[in-house]
């Protein structure tokens, strides 16, 4: 091992910060005691996780009966999100203490964000499921105790982090040798594979019959975002990242292999194997989405259409029995025809807005939309089946094996759908080569050029009408891919599930990810696809969270979660991001003569 | 200042040489492997870019008024007038953003087209008054994306990555890199354009523009807002570019700039061409002084004599109108 440890910060203990801002007398005043605080704030986290609050509604089974303390019959026994309130409790317990650890304030400060979350999630839901506001109170027993106690550990943890004041995120220069590195790669990746599979399936399937679902979920995603924040801070994060970078090739394999292996972990049942395919249908959309929207910056308020069209358009072609034209043409045409429909449609709505920039190609492309849902109701020509939609939608396959079956390998039986899971899984991995292909190439340095200015675009030779259909073009075809994909999958095709709604939550999911990045576009649509299916109960509410989910991104972390570019220069200076927090936008170096 | 013997006939006049200022010109290796690369010259004496009677009327507005001019090879041209003169409005012109409502410009013969991309690709380039670039690319990429128009991917060879689009990347990279160095800001290569220095954003402006590989470049106010010794650098700057076998075209406010650099000037006072001539015979004119000052009290025609820099914006309570 040739490990150089190099951080560029050294952990030297921070003088007493002078603080400004609103909090800027209480974080003076906490200074000196940051560390107690901080171990504070750790312990009482941990005793929130300890108190029987925690077992009575989540894991254990209904209040009151298993509202005991059990903390003293099994004292190990914590599972689910207490569990994550020990583990965040004790990291920062002893990051806290251990005082040569860089940027042990921020780190801190990442865990203790993470608790808070968690313990404010897992008190409102007592205060939703057990009773109202009531339950708070000590009338109610323990039940709330434990929440409020890692509600406050959390703070106090916040509290102390701060006022000790905030370092630099140190950068590692660690070099291992290349077999060292792939294989800390490959594990990396399969923990990845792990968490992700748990965070699906956290809470199980939601719906009336587990009402938990929603709170497992958001608490066990609550708790990984505290850790990822306090990975982040160490600047683990960026190291891995960089060592990925060096062996690019690799990761991106390995990577491919990974997401093919989650059938086998506990996600690998029929139902999550549908949850996973219709993501990876959404991720293919919303990557397609990022070539109009996210490289050549045209506001695409309409694009679900084009997941409409190659859907309809694979429905009609793959003899489905509502289907007016009957023939049945093999999978893989027929995909490849959906697409080229979808990228004809994109070209036509394409070429009459080149003359309208901004706010009008908003409208423009709404209007397309709205265009194509009425139409698709109205059953128009005969080949959308209105209302009726079109059911029976034959499953893809190759002579009598059907990809719907379940495969028997020996004694491994991989549950049914799994091949539909490959399949969308090779198709999004195809779908991320060509963003990437084209991002770094004239065509896609000519689209970023046109986003950042049409018109020094063209000074500079580039023909932005050409250039802007075949972003259209692109992106159409691509999410018409993903539709015939969808259409098979699905086995109905039905005009509502191409409303503008759907076409804004894509748009969302390509904003909140991080406009023109791959991992941006995937994380996006997964979250804001897997929400809706884990929050069955809140879907009255499912609006209202997404809006506020974007305000809260846009006002925290107005670049993304997987920001552009920003991310190259967060690798040379690691103080870009705080840059980036403190306002929305660049600051303007420009200065006009 | 020894790289320009023939910066015309007695036009570094005592006054520039007296102000000093140290500043790097490109280095003269990198301008010869530009050039070559480049292919610009062709040793023509006929005029490669010419405007005959360009008038444009924006409304009642008569922004510019027949002008006329035709540019050399190997020539600077400055074009000097006091704000609102339609010095910029000539530029738009010239690169197609304006169409002119009479009059006609002709690149190397062949009449200019009526579209910004377009007249790029036939080898006019340009850069902005107010900067321009791609705040959000790196300097790098900026360059890359004035590449554009002289690379030959189309999608389908974007989208395979094969070896013909590898070695159209790299030819594009190593001109991207020679000409940051030509500007000097291979420093910068892989900084985001919006965090450069004011100065250093002119300078990846104007290697943008002659990454398209232009046989005329126009730059628009390439020294506002720099100071002695930046303005200085650029002056080199230019008459390397003229070396590399461009023809330039300044629009300035500073006339000593002017009178320093150009083969010859060109005054335009509301759209109308004024003067044009030698840089002695515009300082000494008396109808370019009254234009920029009104009428002429004796000590600032002097100080305007000598090169002093007058700029139009600063001398606004002098002027008439």
């Amino acid at each position: 091992m040739t490990a150089t440890a190099t951080p560029e910060t050294p952990a030297t203990p921070a003088p007493a910060p002078r603080h400004t801002g609103r909090f800027a007398r209480l974080l003076d005043a906490a200074a000196p005691r940051s560390t107690v605080l901080m171990i504070v704030g750790g312990v009482l986290t941990l005793v929130g996780g300890y108190l029987p609050w925690a077992t009575f509604v989540l894991n254990e089974g209904p209040y009151p009966e298993k509202a005991t303390l059990n903390f003293f019959v099994d004292p190990f026994g914590v599972t689910g999100f207490r569990l994550h309130l020990v583990i965040l409790g004790l990291a920062a317990i002893v990051v806290a203490a251990l005082r040569r650890i860089p940027a042990r304030h921020r780190i801190v400060r990442g865990l203790g964000i993470g608790a808070t979350v968690v313990a404010l999630i897992n008190g409102l839901w007592i205060t939703v499921e057990g009773g109202g506001l009531g339950a708070i109170t000590a009338s109610e027993g323990s039940i709330a105790f434990g929440s409020i106690a890692a509600l406050l550990g959390g703070l106090v943890t916040v509290l102390g982090a701060s006022a000790g004041g905030l370092e630099r995120k140190p950068v590692w220069t660690w070099k291992l040798p290349w077999w060292a590195e792939w294989i800390l790669l490959v594990v990396l990746f399969v923990i990845v594979l792990l968490l992700v599979a748990a965070v699906l399936t956290s809470g199980g399937q939601g719906g009336v019959v587990n009402p938990y679902a929603g709170v497992v979920f958001l608490s066990l995603l609550a708790a990984l975002g505290g850790a990822f924040a306090a990975l982040n801070a160490s600047g683990l994060l960026t190291w891995v990242s960089v060592v990925s970078e060096r062996h690019r090739t690799f990761s991106v394999i390995v990577l491919l292999i990974v997401a093919l292996l989650l059938p086998l972990t506990s996600a690998g049942t029929e139902y999550w194997m549908t949850v996973a395919s219709n993501i990876g249908v959404y991720a293919a959309t919303a990557i397609g989405l990022n070539i109009v929207v996210g490289l050549a910056g045209l506001l695409d308020l309409g694009y679900v259409a084009f997941l409409g069209i190659g859907a309809f358009v694979a429905a009609n072609l793959s003899g489905a029995a509502a289907s007016h034209i009957g023939i049945h043409l093999p999978f893989v045409l027929v995909m490849i025809i959906s697409s080229v429909v979808a990228g004809m449609f994109g070209a036509i709505v394409g070429s009459p807005t080149l003359r309208v920039r901004g706010d009008y190609l908003a409208i423009v492309t709404l209007a397309f939309g709205e265009i194509f849902v009425r139409s698709a109701q109205n059953n128009i020509g005969g080949l959308t089946g209105g209302a009726n939609a079109i059911p029976n939608i034959p499953a893809m396959g190759v002579g009598d094996f059907k990809f719907s079956d379940s495969i028997v390998i020996g004694s491994l039986r991989l549950p049914s759908g799994v091949l539909y899971y490959f399949l969308i899984v090779l198709l999004v991995a195809a779908v991320m080569l060509v963003f990437a292909h084209l991002k770094y190439s004239r065509l896609g340095r000519a689209w970023i050029a046109i986003r950042e200015d049409e018109d020094a675009a063209s000074a500079m030779g580039i023909r932005t009408g050409p250039i802007k259909i075949l972003a259209f073009l692109i992106g159409a075809m691509l999410a018409g891919l993903a539709g015939a994909f969808f259409a098979h999958k699905t086995a109905v095709v039905a005009y509502d599930s191409f409303r503008f709604l759907e076409s804004v939550t894509l748009l969302a999911a390509v904003i909140l990810g991080g406009m023109g990045t791959i991992p941006g576009a995937v994380l996006g649509a997964s979250i804001l696809f897997v929400l809706p299916e884990k929050l069955r109960e809140f879907s009255d509410y499912r609006l209202l969270l997404f809006g506020l989910a974007l305000v809260l991104i846009m006002r925290f972390r107005p670049q993304g979660i997987v920001p552009d570019r920003h991310r190259k220069a967060e690798l040379t200076d690691p103080d870009v991001e705080d840059v980036a927090k403190e306002g929305p936008g660049p600051l303007p170096t420009r200065v006009e003569p | 200042m020894s790289e320009n013997p023939e910066t015309t006939d007695g036009a570094t006049t005592t006054s520039a040489a007296e102000v000093v200022v140290e500043a790097e010109a490109p280095p003269e290796e990198v301008t010869a492997e530009l050039a070559e690369d480049m292919h610009i010259a062709t040793g023509t004496r006929e005029p490669i870019l010419v405007s005959s009677g360009v008038t444009m009327q924006f409304g009642g507005l008569r922004a510019l008024n027949d002008v006329n001019l035709s540019l050399h090879e190997g020539e600077i041209i400055g074009l000097i007038g006091p704000n609102g003169a339609g010095k910029t409005t000539f530029f738009n012109c010239l690169t197609g953003l304006y169409t002119p409502t009479s009059g006609q410009v002709v690149l190397r013969g062949k009449p200019m087209p009526q579209d910004p991309a377009r007249v790029t690709e036939a080898g006019v380039a340009r850069t902005f008054q107010n900067i321009r670039l791609f705040p959000s690319m790196t300097a790098t990429e900026n360059v890359l994306v004035g590449r554009h128009v002289r690379m030959k991917q189309g999608p389908i060879s974007s989208l395979l990555h094969g070896p013909r689009f590898r070695r159209s990347e790299a030819e594009a990279a190593e001109r991207a890199e020679k000409l940051l160095a030509f500007v000097g800001l291979t420093r910068f290569s892989e900084e985001l354009a919006r965090n450069l220095p004011y100065g250093d954003q002119r300078r990846l402006e104007i290697a943008r523009a002659l990454a398209t590989d232009p046989s005329v470049l126009l730059l628009d106010e390439p020294t506002a807002g720099m100071n002695a010794q930046e303005t200085e650098a650029t002056r080199q700057l230019i008459f390397a570019i003229r070396d590399l076998g461009v023809s330039v075209v300044v629009i300035e406010h500073d006339t000593k700039f002017i009178f320093t650099l150009c083969d010859r000037v060109l005054v335009l006072v509301q759209g109308e061409l004024l003067v044009e001539g030698s840089p002695d015979e515009v300082r000494g004119d008396p109808r370019v002084v009254e234009a920029y000052l009104g009428a002429p009290p004796e000590e600032v025609s002097a100080q305007l004599q000598t090169g002093g820099a007058v700029d139009g914006a600063g001398t606004a309570e002098g002027k008439s109108e």
